[in-house]
């Protein structure tokens, strides 16, 4: 069975100490100012006495969703989604920086680098991965509120969670449904603050006409690769022209 | 519209097939090996791993340093440290940025203006340390070697501090705790004989008063909560005059009116005792003074508590019979500061007394001994001076000090009095007084009684500002310290040391290298004579392995007896028992059972101004750190809707607040976690040191604000006897 990296979170185990948020910054080079993962806070009833025991803080970060509606918007393939291990990934090589993928995300968890100039969120912390050891946040989470792993594995710590706790697993609720790999242990916090997926109407129309006009990109793509192989193979008179 | 949309879509799509297709000509999209491309997994990153403890603040987290180039690129928990359960919160995370902060001291800086100018000269060390050893030996030459004092923070080498100002011959040392905890620690001190640990783990009940567990982090106790209110089924209850997220966090809140804690303690002692809910023969065989007790708490009923605390009585009544219910796995919380009062000994012995009566010593879920450690001390003999003074400056003017931590609010007095003799040096190192003790103003009139003042710090805190010589030290990555014993409850008894993980930077040195070249020049140099190897190797002389069990794992773990520490020993107290009615108070004409003071009410338009943490802030080192910035940048004075509405306040307005000893100007955050009647901000801010660019000018200074009482017993700080009026700053 393929893989379905995600987070198994416990929202009410979350103190709100910014530990997820502080390491991913250091961890990942966010700029200052820009966060790839958040603690959302609930509307607080300040009510003396016994409490309702609903779930205070949640946090959260790109959910690598089942649907993601900002695959659909990004018009480079920049974004896509890993069909091996479920994540979605931002190639920084394609990325234009163009910005269709920030509002197209019903979480807000997207943002444009400062720095790199191109689209950034969470990617689950790969090199740390490749080391090892768990995503920045999970590992420095003194609650241990966030938990990372494969999901279709029942062996991992994600995938033990999600499996004894199915029936009770939440997930946010956004106006635009995108099937998040971000599941809640219960309550998940504050309800409703997942936003509408603003996806460019040419994107959308171009996912559902995908074949065709994938045809015919590949067709221009095919000739434009024709008239490169043209361009290499001929004489150094081009190449001045190209690089003017 | 439809048609700039239709432009738009045109344009889009266009846009977007255009570089699909200029996707294809750099890459292998079309041929479909894409994908595998794409998956496969990164280079693992370059860097080398190094342990370390954590030094943000005083809990010394064990920590991973990942290091590239000789630089720190991130701070990783080290998951086999069960002190702090694997994990480094936000501050821990941003040791980073205190290592690489662009205001760290670079060199040795001597004043060149007037005291608190900012003009300084960068001097060579060697100049630096000769002058320092001059200015301390002038000093003892003309007020005797109690005529200088030296201070401390809480930090791994601090203990040299204390050895150089005892073979130097000053008595007077002190440090952060009589600004902290002093006094809380009297109180449990002087109810079981030694201040406990909280097995908060495996408590299924668990009162916390004056204390934030989920925002002051402490390790354990912090993680430990969540797990046993998550997992354990604990419930825990939490009486603070503000909605802190420990109170959102909680399964019962009480916004308590400051200052009444002891009448809600009292008032669960007498239901407990009326009720006969406690073990009786616990009570029968391990405590003393259970008559004087039950007679004394008659008065304090859960009405009489109701009334000055606003808990209902029913409410009272009812935890003390869940507590009792749940003992002896059940505890108040005996919390860490209780710099709050004037009685604040007798307020945590109030704590302590409960404790006492759910009999839950040295049980699991109840509050636990000092664990084993096996760390030995390294014994020095220091020189005897003749002409000395007989005591320290603060001797006697409270009953109950702590003999080498003193009362620093008491110490300024007596400075400032030149009573009953003059100090005229002070040598202070990685603490900041000028940011942490009431009444600034008083800190720097102490400044200016000062001949020379030397501070060693890494970076311009207040008080090097105010300094006449500051020198660089190394930042807790840079540098090798001592051997740590520290106790982490029922999570473990362990040992950690810290090594380099990097170069120091610039011209930065360990505060061990500092004493012993001071020393040396003063003809002290035989009492630093020794390596810090040798030192660790002394300090583990009874451990020897441990050593090389930090240097494989980072932490050394004694598993030392957890529970039962207590069977068949008998109590450090006068009675040998655990002292619900102190005899040595008896005998010292103070109060041996507490009794309960209202507190003064806030007159009309002023408010009771109370300080307290998140988890974003140490006390005042951290409001420069640049990361932390980010999460909060600055502070805000809380402010209750209704007092706001009165006042004309809106949020965010900036407001001007006075207390009898200053005036600081903030925004202000109306906010409904507060009480009307109490305001609140955070530490750290508004630092006089323009080399603190993040802090100074930025937000208010707490400090400058809070009056200077004082605990009667310990000298502690009394930091939320101060009522501030505010208003309206009009642009």
């Amino acid at each position: 069975m393929v893989q379905q990296l995600a987070m198994v979170i416990d929202a009410a185990k979350c103190i709100d100490c910014k530990g997820c948020v502080a390491a991913c910054k250091v961890a990942n080079n966010v700029p200052e100012g820009q966060f790839r993962n958040w603690i959302k806070h609930a509307e607080f009833q300040v009510v003396p006495g016994i409490s309702d025991n609903k779930a205070r803080f949640q946090p959260g970060a790109c959910m690598h969703c089942e649907k993601p509606t900002c695959v659909d918007a990004c018009p480079t393939g920049a974004t896509y989604k890993d069909m091996d291990t479920g994540e979605v990934v931002i190639d920084e090589s394609l990325c234009i920086g163009c910005g269709n993928c920030i509002p197209a995300c019903p979480y807000d968890a997207r943002y444009r680098n400062e720095v790199t100039r191109k689209a950034d969120k969470c990617n689950y912390c790969p090199e740390r991965r490749a080391a090892g050891l768990s995503p920045a946040c999970v590992d420095t989470c003194p609650t241990k509120a966030r938990v990372f792993g494969d999901i279709n594995d029942p062996t991992s710590a994600a995938g033990a969670l999600y499996v004894k706790n199915r029936e009770r697993l939440t997930r946010v609720s956004a106006q635009t449904d995108t099937l998040p790999n971000m599941y809640y242990l219960g309550d998940p916090g504050p309800g409703h603050w997942g936003g509408k997926a603003v996806v460019p109407a040419s994107m959308v129309a171009m996912k559902e006409s995908a074949p065709f006009i994938k045809g015919i990109v590949a067709l221009s793509g095919l000739g434009v690769l024709a008239m490169l192989g043209r361009q290499l193979f001929a004489g150094s008179e081009h190449k001045e022209d190209t690089d003017a | 519209m439809p048609d700039s949309k239709q432009t738009m879509s045109r344009r889009d799509f266009f846009r977007a097939s255009g570089l699909v297709a200029a996707g294809a000509v750099g890459g292998p999209a079309l041929l479909g090996g894409l994908t595998k491309a794409r998956a496969a997994s990164p280079a693992k990153p370059a860097w080398v791993s190094r342990f370390s403890a954590c030094d943000i603040c005083f809990n010394k987290c064990g920590l991973i340093a990942r290091v590239e180039d000789g630089v720190i690129t991130k701070l990783d928990p080290n998951p086999k440290f069960l002190k702090s359960r694997g994990m480094l919160c936000a501050r821990g995370n941003a040791g980073l940025a205190q290592v690489y902060d662009p205001d760290r001291l670079k060199h040795p800086l001597l004043r060149k203006g007037a005291r608190g100018e900012g003009k300084w000269q960068r001097i060579p060390w060697d100049e630096a340390l000769d002058m320092a050893a001059q200015k301390m030996a002038e000093v003892r030459e003309k007020y005797t070697p109690c005529g200088h004092l030296f201070t401390a923070g809480s930090d791994l080498q601090s203990q040299f501090v204390g050895r150089f100002a005892e073979v130097y011959g000053s008595f007077n040392m002190t440090s952060h705790e009589s600004l902290c905890l002093v006094s809380g620690s009297r109180a449990f001190l002087d109810t079981f004989g030694e201040v406990p640990f909280a097995d908060v783990l495996n408590s299924k009940y668990i009162m916390m008063v004056g204390a934030n567990r989920f925002e002051a982090l402490v390790t354990p106790d912090s993680i430990d909560l969540m797990t046993a209110i998550r997992e354990n089924g604990c419930k825990l209850v939490t009486l603070d005059p503000r909605y802190t997220k420990t109170a959102a966090l909680s399964h019962e809140w009480y916004p308590v009116r400051p200052g009444t804690d002891m009448a809600f303690m009292l008032a669960l002692a007498h239901v407990i005792i009326n009720e006969k809910l406690y073990d009786p023969q616990w009570v029968a065989e391990k405590t003393f003074g259970i008559e004087q007790l039950t007679a004394h708490v008659q008065r304090y009923t859960p009405g009489f508590a109701s009334e000055q605390c606003g808990i209902p009585a029913e409410d009272i009544a009812r935890m003390a019979r869940e507590l009792a219910e749940a003992a002896p796995a059940s505890m108040i919380y005996p919390g860490r500061r209780t710099s709050d009062y004037e009685d604040s000994t007798q307020i945590r012995r109030s704590f302590a007394i409960v404790n006492g009566l759910l009999g839950n010593w040295d049980k699991p879920g109840g509050l636990l001994a000092a664990r084993q450690v096996g760390l030995k001390g390294v014994p020095y003999d220091a020189p005897w001076y003749d002409e000395n003074q007989e005591d320290r400056i603060d001797a006697g003017k409270v009953p109950m000090m702590f003999e080498h931590e003193g009362s620093f609010v008491v110490t300024r007095d007596s400075v400032l009095a030149d009573d009953p003799y003059p100090i005229r040096g002070w040598f202070i190192y990685k603490t900041n007084p000028m940011g942490t003790a009431p009444n600034r103003k008083k800190t720097i009139e102490m400044m200016n009684k000062m001949d020379f003042v030397t501070v060693v710090d890494i970076a311009m805190s207040d008080t090097a500002w105010m300094a006449d010589l500051v020198l660089p030290s190394q930042s807790y990555l840079e540098r090798e310290d001592p051997c740590s014993g520290l106790q982490g409850s029922v999570a473990c008894a362990c040992v950690v040391k810290r090594d380099p993980v990097v170069e120091p930077l610039f011209e930065s040195r360990p505060l061990f290298g500092i004493m012993k070249d001071i020393a040396n020049r003063m003809e002290l140099g035989e009492h630093f004579d020794f390596t810090m190897d040798e030192y660790r190797r002394q300090q583990t002389r009874e451990i020897p392995e441990a050593l090389g069990v930090m240097d494989r794992d980072g932490v050394y773990y004694n598993p030392s007896k957890v529970y039962g520490i207590y069977d068949g020993r008998i109590y450090k107290t006068l009675s040998k028992k655990v002292e619900l009615y102190n005899q040595r108070y008896e005998q010292m004409g103070l109060d041996p059972l507490p009794n309960y003071t209202p507190p003064a009410s806030p007159p009309e338009n002023r408010f009771r101004m109370v300080i307290g943490r998140n988890a974003m802030i140490t006390q005042s080192s951290t409001a420069n750190n640049a990361l932390l910035h980010q999460f909060l940048p600055t502070n805000t004075l809380w402010l209750n809707p209704e007092a706001a509405g009165r006042l004309g306040v809106n949020d965010g307005d900036l407001v001007e607040v006075t207390s009898p000893v200053g005036r600081q100007e903030l925004k202000a955050e109306v906010t409904d976690r507060i009480r009307p009647d109490t305001v609140f901000m955070l530490s750290g801010f508004n630092t006089l040191s323009t080399m603190q660019q993040l802090s100074h000018n930025n937000g208010a200074s707490i400090n400058e604000l809070l009056d200077d009482d004082y605990d009667a017993i310990t000298g502690n700080a009394s930091m939320h006897t101060t009522f501030v009026s505010v208003t309206r700053k009009v642009a």
